[in-house]
């Protein structure tokens, strides 16, 4: 070996000067350790072997110095030597730790202080959210490890070192990899109904009142979506709910609810007891969970039409033989809306989401007008939920974006009513922004080129899918096994990303136009080709735009750091620019209509953010252009403000807090599916928010 | 001949309507501390017949109402044009938003559903302001012009 003055590249990749001293040491060292003479003689002849050059990797001579230990027979010394850097290499993985750990004790909020997976559902920043923080990049490779094992053993090594080479160069992104658990579900609460929570590892036994009903719901929920990594939707929630009020107060509860019903002292009436387990259920279920790395449950729920409740519970009975009484739930619907409306003047209430379903005539107008009218009333009176239109009952969404195609409508005496069980085992998403620039500067046809990336994407669903029946066969998944969740009935989701950056790089205009119209249903069309045809019998997968909370800042940030074009710092979860103030309001509904969503078999919802809100009557007429452009899914989303002050809250987008003229306010808005206060968001959603266009009359 | 500069999806304007916003130039009201100083010079598109025919065909029933925002140093042009939507198009509901204290004897109002009176003056504010001088009316079934300016100053305190 001959020595010349170089330099050495180090761990964290900054350089320094070789210096043969320290590598003769660390030998003498590994002698010494196994208690073996280490003469210079023995020395040189190991360092002979060596075969240095400029900016050497630290990594590279250690690994020559093994095999030259090797070489010269010196096993006990080699593997002493071994052991030594293997040492330092978990002491380095705790010095990182320890650098997070203090580095996230000083970040703003829990969200930007997240390295992996950040989150805006968790409020503040703890020693509980630290823990949840810690394990995270350990389950990144656990779960990497255990999808490459299973895709290895399907379709052999090559595509398992395709997959992680995709994932490496951030062509395609696996969402909630620091997770085990499947990812959504919306579930029928049936097998609760009759069994309590025995079969899914609790103790309860099935609820027999309201008391029972509202106490046994709040632990259920919580058991249920500590075995989800993402949301729970309850679709049948109030339906249950007026059944016990039902039993309790007898089936007409509804028609004298300012009747007292309580020998108290307080003398309540039947309407503040039903307001009382309302509050009950909403702020225990808002609050952080211990076994969710202290986030809250992402709890959902649906309200109906009458047209919707006949069509998903026309054939259901509950166990004492009755069958669900629409007059009671409709009051019932609207008493808990008024009230959650109400409630969200006092506390920053996230959950539940709700998802107001109607059925539309082909005019494009309610079919139960009574509930198309308390729609545009509720959103005038500025209470913000989803609504989800259909002209067909044969389709739903009761989580916050999760579309449902309604296969099974029947009941059955085990497992409740068909129509409400759906869900999501597992997102895996493709930056179409990245495929498609690849493609086109490597003058490959960008739809062929995607399509290999989909290909791909459908088999590492599949790997995926058989790793989860291991589980389940195993005793795993005792929400599929006691009928929570039909394993059938969930999806395997392609995400995209990126979509409107893509068509930007091929020039297209984001507006109501033929060219991107056309480009939106390639990309989206081959996807769902795709989807047909991977699917069987026993697996089904649909296509989201996902909301990408954080991946659409990483997406942006890793693009433009590889030389892509990359036109903004947060890639959009819309069909349209965030930021465009060109686009009217009926623009956004047709970017969000029937061309363009077709193909989103899992849904996409449209955030319609306004500056301030509208009356009755415009909605109700922004109602009947939603469902004449086929924008099935949408929000009103009118930024509420929250005084840091004094606490005020108020449901107008103000800059000073009316109670007491302070300008230090904050807002809470839906910037993903969820409303919550911007300053919780991490600091490159919270900048996506302040640029985004609020459309306001001017 | 009346131009336009561009149009807009506006809700604040006319209470309970989805209205299309026409900015009209060559505004000769020039009020101090206008907020759209841009209509003050004569630019933009014709606006005649042809082109409220395009901006039916576009948006169609998404709207409920056509507005002319400025147009005063043409009156009976905004008039005609009034009168045009009405005949040919009776879905649509008619306003126009005039920077003068009254609309002059030569236009009829009866071809407008809403009209809004009054130049911007800074110190009484504009429409939300509850010292405001600008009115906005609306024609009822009667044949009557009502003055509707309240339905800006409640929206400053949301029903909840």
């Amino acid at each position: 070996m001959e020595i010349k003055n170089f330099t050495i590249t180090k761990r964290d990749g900054s350089k320094d000067q070789f210096s043969l001293d320290k590598i003769m040491s660390a030998i003498v060292k590994a002698f010494d350790s196994v208690g073996e003479p280490a003469d210079l003689a023995t020395v040189s002849k190991i360092l002979s072997h060596l075969d240095m050059h400029d900016d050497i990797k630290v990594e590279d001579i250690q690994n020559q110095v093994e095999e030259a230990l090797m070489r010269e027979g010196f096993y006990k010394v080699a593997k002493s030597f071994m052991l030594y850097r293997q040492q330092h290499t978990e002491d380095r993985e705790t010095l990182q730790k320890l650098q997070f750990l203090s580095d996230y004790v000083e970040s703003v909020n829990a969200a930007t202080g997240s390295k992996f997976d950040a989150n805006a559902n968790v409020e503040h920043k703890n020693i509980a959210t630290l823990i949840g923080e810690l394990p995270k990049a350990g389950f990144i490779r656990l779960n990497r490890r255990l999808l490459t094992d299973r895709i290895k053993k399907m379709y052999g090594k090559e595509l398992a070192n395709e997959y992680l080479d995709m994932l490496a160069h951030h062509f395609i992104y696996k969402n909630d990899e620091t997770s085990l658990a499947n990812y959504c579900a919306s579930i029928t609460m049936y097998p609760w109904l009759i069994g309590g929570t025995i079969a899914i590892g609790g103790n309860s036994t099935a609820p027999t009142n309201l008391k029972s009903f509202a106490g046994g719901f709040v632990n259920m929920v919580f058991m249920v979506s500590s075995m989800l990594s993402g949301a729970c939707a309850t679709p049948e929630f109030l339906m249950y709910m007026n059944y016990f009020i039902g039993k309790e107060y007898g089936k007409d509860y509804w028609q004298h609810p300012d009747k007292q019903a309580d020998l108290s002292l307080k003398q309540r009436t039947i309407d503040k007891i039903i307001t009382d387990y309302f509050e009950q259920i909403v702020y225990s279920l808002n609050q952080p969970t211990g076994a969710r790395n202290y986030q809250a449950v992402f709890w959902n729920v649906a309200y109906y039409d009458k047209y919707y409740f006949e069509s998903i519970f026309g054939e259901f009975y509950f166990p004492d033989g009755s069958k669900p009484d629409w007059d009671g739930l409709s009051w019932l619907q609207k008493r808990f809306m008024k009230w959650f409306n109400q409630e969200r003047t006092k506390t920053l209430l996230t959950f539940p989401v709700e998802t107001m379903a109607l059925l539309v005539d082909e005019n494009g107008e309610c079919k139960d007008k009574e509930w198309g009218d308390f729609t545009a009333e509720m959103y005038s009176e500025g209470h913000s939920f989803f609504t989800y239109m259909s002209d067909n009952a044969d389709s739903l969404s009761s989580c916050c974006r999760l579309r449902n195609e309604i296969t099974d409508n029947g009941f059955s005496y085990t497992l409740g009513a068909g129509g409400v069980s759906t869900g999501s085992k597992s997102v895996l998403t493709i930056n179409l922004n990245r495929c498609i620039q690849y493609a086109v500067n490597h003058k490959k046809d960008y739809l062929e080129y995607l399509g290999s990336v989909i290909d791909l994407c459908h088999k590492v669903q599949l790997a995926y899918n058989e790793n989860l029946k291991e589980l389940q066969d195993h005793g795993m998944l005792p929400l599929f096994d006691a009928g929570y969740i039909n394993i059938s009935r969930q999806y395997l989701t392609i995400g995209i990303n990126g979509l409107v950056e893509a068509a930007e790089f091929m020039g297209l205009k984001i507006t109501p136009n033929d060219e991107y119209k056309k480009f939106v249903q390639g990309v989206l069309g081959l996807i769902e080709k795709y989807n047909r045809q991977y699917r069987t019998k026993d697996v089904m997968f649909n296509c989201e735009m996902i909301p990408a909370e954080n991946v659409g800042v990483k997406h942006a940030k890793w693009d433009r750091e590889d030389g892509y074009f990359v036109p903004r710092d947060c890639y959009n979860s819309y069909f349209y620019v965030v930021e465009d103030d060109s686009l009217s309001v009926i623009d956004k509904f047709k970017l969000h209509g029937t061309p363009y969503i077709e193909h989103l078999t899992g849904g996409s919802a449209l955030h319609m953010n306004l500056d301030e809100h509208l009356s009755k009557e415009q909605y109700l007429h922004l109602l009947k252009v939603a469902a004449k452009e086929g924008c099935n899914y949408f929000t009103f989303n009118i930024p509420n403000t929250v005084c840091n002050e004094c606490g005020h809250i108020d449901k107008r987008y103000l800059k000073e807090c009316p109670h007491c003229h302070s300008k230090n306010v904050d807002y809470m808005t839906r910037i993903i599916g969820y409303l919550k206060r911007v300053s919780n968001f991490s600091q490159a959603r919270q900048e996506e928010a302040a640029r985004r266009y609020y459309a306001h009359a001017e | 001949m009346l131009k336009y500069v561009n149009t807009g999806v506006v809700f604040q304007e006319i209470p309970d309507e989805v209205t299309l916003a026409i900015n009209i130039s060559n505004c000769p009201c020039h009020c101090p501390g206008c907020h759209s100083h841009y209509l003050w010079e004569d630019i933009g598109l014709p606006l005649d017949t042809d082109a409220i025919d395009a901006f039916v065909a576009k948006y169609g029933t998404d709207i409920t109402c056509l507005s002319f925002m400025g147009g005063d140093a043409d009156p009976v042009g905004v008039n005609q044009l009034a009168q045009y939507i009405h005949e040919e198009y009776p879905q649509f509901k008619v306003a126009w938003y005039s920077g003068r204290l009254r609309i002059p004897y030569t236009v009829n109002k009866a071809d407008f559903d809403y009209v809004k009176v009054g130049p911007y003056i800074k110190h009484l504010g504009g429409l939300k302001s509850t010292t405001t001088n600008q009115r906005l009316y609306k024609q009822m079934d009667n044949g009557q012009f009502e003055d509707i300016t309240y339905r800006f100053w409640r929206q400053q305190s949301l029903a909840v």
